[in-house]
C-alpha cells in the first residue's frame, strides 16, 4: 500500500510521473526501477507524461455506447473552451452507467450534460436498519459486550440467513467468516515486496472490503457507500470481531470520489463515537478501517488481484488455492466481502434470519441491490425482496425506453449470459437466475430494446474484457485479444474474416471460450467470451454474413 | 508462494494418470508427475525457478469446474489427476496455437543453439510442420496468424551488447524475471503495460543496452523460446553437430563457477553455466561471455627475442612509456569518433622483438639466468608466478625458482590482494584460507560485508549474498561506496577511507559494553581477549571511533547490537531445514566477507585482525552459517597460495625457516634449499631499482600495470639485466622482456584450480594452442632444465600427483578423483566426500590450539591528502573487467560493454570543481598522473575518486603508492591523495 500511495502522492504532487521522480523514489525506498515500470505501467491512474489543463474521461462502454452522444460531445466542447490544452481519453466503465455517456471532468464525474442521478436508491429502508435515526450501531454496541457470543450470533444468522456473496461468486458469507475466525496466522512472508513493508512483518488478520465494482453497468454498491456507509462500517467491524481482526481496509475505485468523501466522513464519526479504535463499540478490541483508493483497474475487483494492488504489486490475480481466508494480504488470513455483503450482513445480524427470510418473495428470501441501466426509462439503484422479476424491476424503473420493448438483457453485468426477452419473468435470485442459463452476478441488469443489433453490443462487452485483461496468462492475454480481432473482422464483412469461412464463426469461438474458460487463472478470463457466445445461442441471425 | 519442502513432511498419495504416487506434502502436481516419469508440458516453469503457472500449458483434470495449472497447485491427498486426457489436450493445443498465431516466423527470429520449445510444442500438436512453416489453422479451420504487431515499440532491441531481444518472440512466460530476480537477484527485468499490450522491459522501460542490467545473461539461458537469445561472438549460435560441449570451470574470478563450453572448429561459440555446489548454473557477463580473448588475433604465437637495436631496454608503447603525446592524439582520435585507448598497438611493439624458435629462445633464458646466478648468485634472479595458472603450474614455478634458482624469491599477485588478510589469519587462527563456503550465509542469521564489492568482483557469490538478505538475513554492509549490495543491507555504513579499524574497534566496544558476547566460546577457544577489551573500551567509544569514520555513534550501536542481538525472524522453510536449530547457540550466526578495502591498506592486517576479533568475540568461527571469508580476487589466487608461490613457505604454508620441512622439500627435489624467506613482489620490484635483483622469469603477471606507482615499476623493469616473460599477450610487462615466451590460455590445457571456497577443480583442454605456443607447465619444465633442474612430467596429473604427496590438506586428492564438481580440501574421503566445508570446529592450528585476539589501534593511512591533493583516490576493479585487461580487454563483449577509463566522483565534488559529468580531466598524485572521463556517482563518497585500475592508457597504478602494510606487505593501493582538473582545452 505504501508505495503505491506515494506514487499516487507524487503524482498528485508533480502531475505526473517522470523518470527523475521515479528515479528518486526508487533511490530513497530502495525500490528496483523495474518495479515502479512495472506499476505505473499497469495501473491506469498513473501517467508519464505532463496532464493538459483539462483532462476529460469518457465511456467506451456499452450503457454509454449505446446511447446518443450529441450532448455528451457539446458538453466536452465547452468545457475545453475556456483551457489552452484539454485531452480527451476513452476509459472503461466509470460507473455511472445510470447518467450514461457518463463523463468524468479532471477525474471529477459529471453528468456529461445530463445531471447526475446518484443519491437515490428505491425503495430504501428496508435493509438499513438504522434509516432515519442519527443513532447507529446499535447491533455492534449490543453484541461487543461479549465476544464469543458476538462470533457466534454473526456466523450463526448469517448461516440461518443463507447470506451469499453479493460480489458475484456467491459463497456463503457465514461460511467465510466462520473459516477466517478458525484460520490461524501464518508466518510472515519473506519476499522482496515484504521486505519493504512494515505490515508485512507482522502477522495479523485483515478485514476488506472490495469496493472496486467496475463491471459495466454496476454501480449499486456506489450507491450504498454514499447513503448507508454506517452500514458497510458495522458490517466490516461486525466482521472484525468475529474474525480476530483489527484492521480493515476499504478498497475504493477512484473513480468514486464522491462517495470516498462521505465514506471517511461516516469513519470520522464512527472514530469519534467510539466505535472504531482502541475499544471498539466497546469490545475491549482494536478495530479501525482504513480507505485505499483504487489506482484503477476492472481486475482488482478479483479478489487476489485486489490483494496483489495492497502488496504493492501489478493487480495480477493469483493461483487458487490458497484462497485469501486461508493466505491473503500479506499471506495471512484475510476475510473479503462486498460492499453490499458487509451492508446485509450487518441488516441480518440486526434483525435475525427470520426477518431476512420474510423479505423475499415468491418462495425467496430477503433483499437485494440491483442497478439497471441500458434502454430503460429511469436507470438507477433499487433494493428490491429477492424473487422480483426483472419485468417487474423493469416496471418499477419507469419501463423501457421511449416505449419501445424489450428484446434482450444481461440480468448480472457484463460478465453474465445474454437471456432473451421471453427469460424476463425469470426472478431475480441467485438459483433462478442461474437455471434460466445465466447468473446473478453483480446485480446489474443491463436491459436492450427491440431495435437494438446485438453483435456490435456483445463485441463491445468483449472488447472490455479484453482491454482489462491484467495479461497474466495466456488464455485470457492472447485469447481474448483474437477474438476481438475475429469479431472485428466479422463485422467488416465476410470478405474481411478472419477464418476460411469453412468453419462458422460460432464453433471458433465456442472452442476458444471453452479454452479460456477452462484455464484461464481468474473469473475476468473464464467469461470474457461469455457475452457473444451467450447472444449468438440466443439470437444466432445476428452474426454478420 | 515457495515450493520448499518441510523437514519432515508427511507423505499424502496422489494417483497421477492411474498410477498411484507418494510425494511429500506440498509437492507440486508437476512435480509429483515428473518424479512418476510423467512429463506435463510446460512453457513458464523450470525446475530452478519458483512456478508462476502463467503459460497454463501444464493444465490438468483433477476433476474441478476448470482445469488446474500443474506446476502451481499442491497435490492433495487421493487427488486423482488426468495430465493428458483428449480435454486437456484439446486446451494445451488452443494454448499452443494462440501463441503461435503472433510467434515471428524462424527467418523474423535470432539465430539461437537452444530449440525453441514453443515451436516443440507446435510441432507436437501439429500446428507447426516440417521446415518449421505453421500451418495456420484453428481446430479444423484456419485463420491467418496475426498480421500486426500489437507492440508499438521496435520488435527487437538490440542495444545490449551480448543479449538480443526480440519483443515479439517473447510469450510472457515471466522466466526472465525469476531468472534476473530470484536466481540472479538483478532486478533488472519486469512485465510493463497490461492485457495484450504487456511486454518484458527493463528498468523504467529503458533499452536493455541503456539500463542497470549486468549482462549476466541468465535471462537468455532460461528464455524457452527465441525472446532472448545470446548474441553470437564468434561462431553463428546454432545447432551443429561439430559442436561439442566440455565442462570446465570459469577462467576469472576466485568463485570458480561450473561452466559447460560449446565449441567447434577449434572455436569457442558458446558458454553456461551448469549446476555445481559452487554457482547453482548461475554466471556473470565475464564468464559467460568474455572467453573469446583465447582467440584473439594479438596471440603470442612463436617465442619472440628482443632486437639488438631494442636496447637499452624501456617501455616501447606510448602509453607504458608514459608519452602524453602519445595518449594526446588518440584523444584527438576520440574527437574524430574513434575509440580512444584501448588494448596496445602491435605494431608500435613488435618491431622491437624478433621470432626465434624454441630452442633458441630457451637457450637463451638458460644462458642469461645461469650468468646472473654465477655472477651475482641465486639471490640476484626472482620469478612471478601467476593466480590465473594452475595448481600444478604453481607448484612447479616455485619449485624452479627454489631448486632450480636457488632462491626463495618467488611470489605472485596475492600480495597484492590478499597478503594482509593471510598475514592476520595465519596469525591469530592458524590458516590462511576461508574458514567457511560463501554459500553457507544462507545459514547466516547476520552477513558482514565489509569493503567488499562483491557484485563487480564476485559476482555470482553475491547472488547468494542478496538472495540471503531477501530471505531475512540481516545484512550489514559497511564501505566507502554505496555499492549495488547496500540496497539489500539491513545496515549500510559508508565510512570514511582507512577508518575499518576505529570503527571495527567502536562495534566491538558496543558489543562488550552490552555484554553481546559469547563468554563461553572466548573463554574455551580463544586467548588475548582482555589487552582487547581493554584497548577497545577505553580507547573506541561510539563517539570517539564517529569523529574517525564518520558513523553516527547510535548506528555504530545499532549494528553492534545486530551482531550481538536479535535472532532472525521466521524464515521461509528452505533456508530452515537445510540446518538443524540454532537455538542453543546464544548469539546469531554471522558469516563475515572482506574483501580489498579492508587488505590493501598500510595497516590491512590490522583492519583483518578487527574483522577476525569480531567473530572471535561473538563465537562466529567452525559454526555453520558462520566463519571468516576473504574473498579470492583470481580464479588460482587460492590454490596459487597452497601451491608454494609465497616467498616464506612452501606448499601447504610450511615455512622456509622450518628446518624440518625445508629437509623434506630438499629430499623431495634434489637440490639444497635457501633457508632465508625470499623477497615479495613490491621488494623485487625496488630490489631491481638497486640492483639487488638482476634477472627475473614473470609467468603471467603484468605488475606495470598492477604494482603500484607505475613510474617507478617502469624503471625498475627497465633495470633489469634480463627479464623472461611468459605470457598469451604482449602485455605491457612484456615491453622491457628480453625474451617472451608463448604460453597457452586457460581454455588450452588441463590442470586444477582452487577456488574462494577451497574447491580443487579441474579446468578442461577445449582448445589446441595457437601455433607454437606451449602450456605453461611445459615451458617451466623446459626452462628449469637450462638451469639444471631437470624437469620432465608426462601430464598435468602427475605434477599434481607429486604436489598433493607433499601436502597434508591436498593429501588424497588427485585428477582422477576430484570429480565433476570438485572436492574441498581438506578431504578425509577422497573417494566419496565432497571434503570440509568448515574448519577450525574444535580447536584452531595455531600452536595453543585457541584463537588469538589481537588488538590494534588506529593508524591514518600513509598519505593523507592536503591543499595540493585535496582528494583521496581509491583502485578497484569493474565488473566487466579483470586485472590488467589483458583478457578482458580483448573480449568484444566486455569491451564492448566498457571500453574505456573512467574516474568516479560524486556530482557535489565536480560541481565544487567546476568539471562535468563525462569530462575529461587530469587526475594527479605526487607519483604520477593520467587523464581520463570524469563521471558523477552519488555512491561514491564526498571528497574521493575511485578509478578502476583495468586500463592501460590511464593506469590508476600511475598515482598509487608503493607503501607497504608492514606485515602482509600489501600496498595500500585504496589510499592515497590526488588532486582531480581538467585537462587544458576541455
Amino acid at each position: 500500500m505504501q508505495l503505491i500511495r506515494q506514487l499516487m502522492q507524487l503524482q498528485a504532487e508533480h502531475g505526473y510521473l517522470s523518470n527523475d521522480v521515479l528515479r528518486e523514489l526508487s533511490e530513497r525506498r530502495g525500490v528496483p526501477l523495474y518495479r515502479l515500470e512495472e506499476l505505473v505501467s499497469f495501473y491506469s491512474h498513473f501517467r508519464r507524461t505532463p496532464p493538459a489543463d483539462r483532462i476529460v474521461h469518457i465511456c467506451r462502454d456499452v450503457c454509454c455506447e449505446m446511447r446518443d452522444k450529441k450532448s455528451r460531445d457539446e458538453f466536452i466542447a465547452g468545457q475545453m473552451d475556456s483551457i489552452a490544452v484539454g485531452e480527451t481519453h476513452e476509459v472503461s466503465c466509470l460507473g455511472r452507467c445510470d447518467a450514461a455517456p457518463a463523463v468524468a471532468v479532471d477525474d471529477q464525474p459529471t453528468g456529461g450534460g445530463s445531471g447526475l442521478s446518484g443519491g437515490v436508491v428505491r425503495r430504501n429502508a428496508q435493509a438499513d436498519p438504522y434509516a432515519g435515526q442519527s443513532d447507529r450501531y446499535g447491533t455492534v454496541r449490543q453484541l461487543a459486550d461479549d465476544i464469543g457470543t458476538l462470533k457466534s450470533v454473526c456466523v450463526d444468522r448469517l448461516t440461518a440467513a443463507g447470506l451469499k456473496g453479493m460480489g458475484g461468486a456467491g459463497f456463503p458469507t457465514g461460511k467465510k467468516w466462520e473459516l477466517v475466525a478458525a484460520a490461524s496466522l501464518n508466518p510472515p512472508v519473506i519476499d522482496d515486496f515484504a521486505l519493504f513493508d512494515e505490515d508485512a512483518k507482522h502477522p495479523r488478520k485483515y478485514v476488506i472490503c472490495n469496493a472496486d465494482e467496475s463491471e459495466p453497468g454496476t454501480f449499486k454498491d456506489r450507491e450504498i457507500l454514499s447513503l448507508m456507509p454506517h452500514l458497510v462500517i458495522e458490517g466490516m467491524l461486525l466482521a472484525g470481531l468475529t474474525v480476530g481482526a483489527d484492521r480493515g481496509i476499504l478498497f475504493i475505485r477512484h473513480e468514486y470520489g464522491p462517495e470516498r468523501e462521505r465514506f471517511e466522513e461516516e469513519l470520522l464519526r464512527a472514530r469519534e463515537g467510539g466505535v472504531l479504535g482502541s475499544d471498539a463499540a466497546g469490545s475491549g478490541r482494536a478495530f479501525d478501517i482504513e480507505v485505499f483508493v483504487s489506482p484503477g483497474g476492472y481486475i482488482l475487483g478479483e479478489e487476489t488481484a485486489l490483494l496483489e494492488c495492497l502488496e504493492d504489486k501489478r493487480g495480477e490475480p493469483r493461483n487458487k488455492p490458497p484462497f485469501p481466508g486461508q493466505r491473503g494480504l500479506w499471506g495471512q488470513p484475510t476475510l473479503i466481502n462486498n460492499v453490499e455483503t458487509f451492508a446485509l450482513a450487518a441488516s441480518i445480524i440486526h434483525h435475525g434470519p427470520d426477518w431476512w427470510h420474510a423479505q423475499g418473495t415468491g418462495g425467496c428470501s430477503g433483499l437485494k441491490f440491483v442497478c439497471i441501466s441500458g434502454d430503460i426509462a429511469e436507470p438507477g439503484v433499487f433494493e428490491i425482496p429477492v424473487g422480483t422479476t426483472v419485468l417487474e424491476l423493469i416496471e418499477m424503473a419507469g419501463g423501457m425506453r421511449n416505449g419501445k420493448s424489450l428484446k434482450a438483457f444481461l440480468p448480472g453485468g457484463a460478465s453474465s449470459n445474454f437471456l432473451p426477452a421471453d427469460k424476463a419473468g425469470t426472478p431475480l435470485d441467485l438459483d433462478a437466475i442461474r437455471a434460466a442459463g445465466s447468473m446473478l452476478g453483480t446485480g446489474a441488469v443491463i436491459v436492450f430494446d427491440e431495435t437494438r443489433e446485438l453483435f456490435p453490443l456483445a463485441a463491445n462487452l468483449v472488447a472490455f474484457f479484453r482491454n482489462e485483461s491484467c495479461g497474466k496468462c495466456v488464455p485470457c492475454r492472447v485469447g481474448s485479444q483474437r477474438a476481438v480481432e475475429l469479431l472485428q473482422a466479422a463485422s467488416a464483412g465476410p470478405a474481411n474474416a478472419l477464418g476460411s469461412g469453412q468453419v462458422p464463426l460460432t464453433q471458433t469461438l465456442d472452442e476458444l471460450n471453452e479454452t479460456l474458460e477452462q484455464t484461464s487463472i481468474c473469473g475476468l478470463g473464464q467469461v470474457a467470451l461469455h457475452p457473444i457466445v451467450s447472444m449468438l445461442r440466443h439470437f444466432s441471425d445476428e452474426a454478420p454474413g | 508462494m515457495t515450493m520448499a519442502i518441510l523437514a519432515n513432511p508427511a507423505t499424502i498419495k496422489v494417483t497421477i494418470d492411474s498410477r498411484e504416487v507418494e510425494v511429500p506434502e506440498g509437492t507440486t502436481l508437476w512435480e509429483a508427475a515428473r518424479r512418476a516419469g510423467v512429463e506435463i508440458p510446460v512453457l513458464c516453469h523450470a525446475p530452478q525457478l519458483n512456478p508462476v503457472g502463467v503459460c497454463r500449458m501444464c493444465v490438468v483434470d483433477v476433476g474441478e469446474r476448470v482445469l488446474a495449472a500443474s506446476c502451481v497447485r499442491e497435490c492433495q491427498a487421493g487427488m486423482t489427476v488426468a495430465t493428458n486426457s483428449e480435454k486437456v489436450e484439446q486446451h494445451r493445443r488452443t494454448l499452443t496455437w494462440l501463441l503461435l498465431s503472433e510467434y515471428p516466423e524462424q527467418e523474423d527470429r535470432q539465430p539461437s543453439a537452444d530449440a525453441c520449445e514453443l515451436e516443440g510444442l507446435g510441432r507436437r500438436y501439429g500446428i507447426v510442420k516440417e521446415g518449421g512453416i505453421r500451418n495456420g489453422e484453428f481446430g479444423k479451420d484456419g485463420f491467418a496468424p496475426h498480421s500486426e504487431f500489437p507492440i508499438p515499440i521496435s520488435k527487437f532491441d538490440l542495444s545490449s551488447p551480448v543479449i538480443a531481444v526480440d519483443h515479439a518472440a517473447c510469450i510472457l512466460c515471466d522466466r526472465c524475471i525469476r531468472a534476473c530476480d530470484d536466481v540472479q537477484n538483478n532486478h533488472v527485468i519486469g512485465r510493463t503495460g497490461k492485457g495484450h499490450a504487456a511486454r518484458i522491459a527493463f528498468d523504467l522501460d529503458q533499452p536493455m543496452g541503456e539500463s542497470t542490467c549486468v549482462s549476466c545473461g541468465e535471462c537468455a539461458a532460461v528464455c524457452p523460446t527465441d525472446a532472448l537469445t545470446h548474441k553470437p561472438i564468434t561462431l553463428p549460435i546454432v545447432p551443429d553437430e561439430r559442436t561439442t560441449t566440455t565442462e570446465t570451470v570459469c577462467p576469472y574470478c576466485g568463485v570458480g563457477c561450473s561452466l559447460t563450453v560449446h565449441s567447434r572448429d577449434n572455436q569457442i561459440l558458446l558458454a553456461e553455466g551448469h549446476e555445481s555446489p559452487v554457482n547453482h548454473g548461475r554466471l556473470c557477463v565475464k564468464g559467460r561471455y568474455g572467453w573469446d580473448y583465447a582467440q584473439h588475433p594479438q596471440r603470442l604465437t612463436k617465442p619472440l627475442i628482443r632486437r639488438d637495436d631494442a636496447y637499452p631496454k624501456g617501455p616501447l608503447s606510448s602509453d607504458v612509456a608514459g608519452n602524453t603525446g602519445g595518449r594526446g592524439s588518440r584523444r584527438a582520435g576520440e574527437r574524430d569518433g574513434s575509440k580512444p585507448g584501448g588494448i596496445v598497438d602491435y605494431d608500435e611493439v613488435l618491431p622491437a622483438f624478433s621470432e626465434a624458435s624454441w630452442e633458441e629462445a630457451l637457450d637463451l633464458v638458460g644462458e642469461r639466468l645461469r650468468a646472473i646466478r654465477d655472477e651475482h648468485g641465486s639471490g640476484a634472479l626472482a620469478g612471478f608466478g601467476s593466480a590465473k595458472c594452475s595448481n600444478e603450474e604453481a607448484y612447479l614455478f616455485q619449485k624452479l625458482i627454489r631448486a632450480g634458482f636457488g632462491t626463495n624469491n618467488v611470489d605472485h599477485c596475492t600480495r597484492l590482494c590478499h597478503a594482509s588478510s593471510v598475514a592476520a589469519l595465519m596469525e591469530t587462527i592458524g590458516g590462511g584460507a576461508v574458514t567457511n563456503i560463501f554459500a553457507d550465509v544462507q545459514n547466516a542469521d547476520v552477513c558482514l560485508v565489509a569493503g567488499s564489492h562483491s557484485t563487480a568482483n564476485h559476482p555470482v557469490a553475491a547472488t547468494f549474498i542478496k538472495e540471503a538478505a531477501r530471505r531475512g538475513t540481516k545484512l550489514i554492509v559497511v564501505d566507502v561506496r554505496r555499492h549495488e549490495l547496500a540496497r539489500f543491507a539491513t545496515h549500510f555504513a559508508q565510512i570514511k577511507p582507512g577508518s575499518d579499524v576505529a570503527f571495527y574497534n567502536a562495534v566491538m566496544h558496543v558489543l562488550i559494553a552490552e555484554d553481546l558476547v559469547d563468554h563461553e566460546f572466548i573463554q574455551q577457544r580463544t586467548e588475548g581477549f582482555d589487552d582487547l577489551k581493554q584497548l577497545v573500551l577505553r580507547d573506541f567509544s561510539p563517539e570517539q571511533a564517529s569523529a574517525i569514520c564518520g558513523i553516527e555513534p547510535d548506528e555504530i550501536r545499532a549494528i553492534a547490537r545486530t551482531i550481538g542481538g536479535a535472532k532472525r525472524q521466521a524464515d521461509s522453510p528452505s533456508a530452515r531445514d537445510s540446518q538443524p536449530s540454532t537455538l542453543d547457540s546464544p548469539l546469531p550466526r554471522m558469516l563475515i566477507f572482506w574483501g580489498m578495502g579492508i587488505a590493501q591498506h598500510s595497516h590491512g592486517t590490522d583492519n583483518a585482525r578487527c574483522l577476525i576479533s569480531l567473530c572471535l568475540m561473538t563465537g562466529n568461527v567452525g559454526k555453520p552459517g558462520t566463519g571468516l571469508h576473504p574473498l579470492r580476487g583470481q580464479n588460482n589466487v587460492q590454490g596459487a597460495s597452497d601451491a608454494g608461490l609465497i616467498p616464506i613457505v612452501y606448499p601447504d604454508y610450511q615455512a622456509v625457516g622450518d628446518s624440518s620441512a625445508r629437509a623434506k622439500f630438499e629430499a623431495a627435489w634434489g637440490r639444497e634449499l635457501d633457508p632465508q624467506p625470499g623477497l615479495t613482489v613490491v621488494e623485487i620490484m625496488s630490489g631491481a631499482l638497486t640492483k639487488d635483483i638482476r634477472g627475473m622469469y614473470i609467468l603471467g603477471e603484468n605488475p606495470f600495470l598492477s604494482d603500484p606507482n607505475a613510474n617507478k615499476v617502469r624503471k625498475s623493469l627497465s633495470s633489469l639485466d634480463f627479464l623472461v616473460v611468459q605470457d598469451i599477450f604482449l602485455t605491457e610487462t612484456a615491453e622491457f622482456a628480453d625474451v617472451i615466451l608463448p604460453a597457452t590460455s586457460y581454455f588450452e590445457k588441463d590442470g586444477t584450480y582452487t577456488n574462494t571456497d577451497r574447491r580443487v577443480q579441474l579446468g578442461r583442454k577445449i582448445l589446441d594452442p595457437p601455433g607454437d605456443a606451449r602450456a605453461d607447465w611445459q615451458i617451466i619444465c623446459d626452462v628449469a632444465t637450462q638451469v639444471g633442474l631437470p624437469m620432465s612430467y608426462e601430464s598435468p596429473a602427475a605434477i599434481f600427483e607429486e604436489f598433493a604427496g607433499l601436502t597434508k590438506n591436498y593429501g588424497g586428492l588427485s585428477h582422477a578423483n576430484l570429480g565433476p564438481t570438485g572436492k574441498l580440501w581438506p578431504c578425509a574421503d577422497p573417494q566419496a566426500g565432497d571434503g570440509t566445508q568448515i574448519l577450525f570446529g574444535d580447536r584452531f592450528p595455531t600452536s595453543s590450539g585457541k584463537g588469538k585476539f589481537v588488538p590494534c589501534g588506529y593508524l591514518p593511512a600513509a598519505e593523507l591528502p592536503d591543499d595540493e591533493y585535496p582528494l583521496v583516490l581509491n583502485t578497484g576493479r569493474i565488473l566487466e573487467h579483470w586485472h590488467t585487461g589483458s583478457m578482458t580487454r580483448r573480449s568484444k563483449a566486455l569491451d564492448a560493454i566498457k571500453p574505456s577509463a573512467f574516474a568516479k566522483l560524486h556530482p557535489s565534488d565536480l560541481a565544487e570543481l567546476g568539471l562535468d559529468d563525462r569530462q575529461m580531466v587530469r587526475v594527479a598524485s605526487r607519483r604520477g598522473e593520467i587523464e581520463l572521463q570524469a563521471i558523477a556517482d552519488r555512491s561514491i563518497e564526498p571528497g574521493c575518486v575511485f578509478i578502476p585500475f583495468h586500463f592501460r592508457e590511464a593506469s590508476a597504478n600511475l598515482l598509487t603508492n608503493d607503501v607497504l602494510d608492514p606485515y602482509g606487505k600489501i600496498p595500500e593501493y585504496k589510499y592515497c591523495a590526488v588532486r582531480v582538473e581538467a585537462v587544458d582545452g576541455e
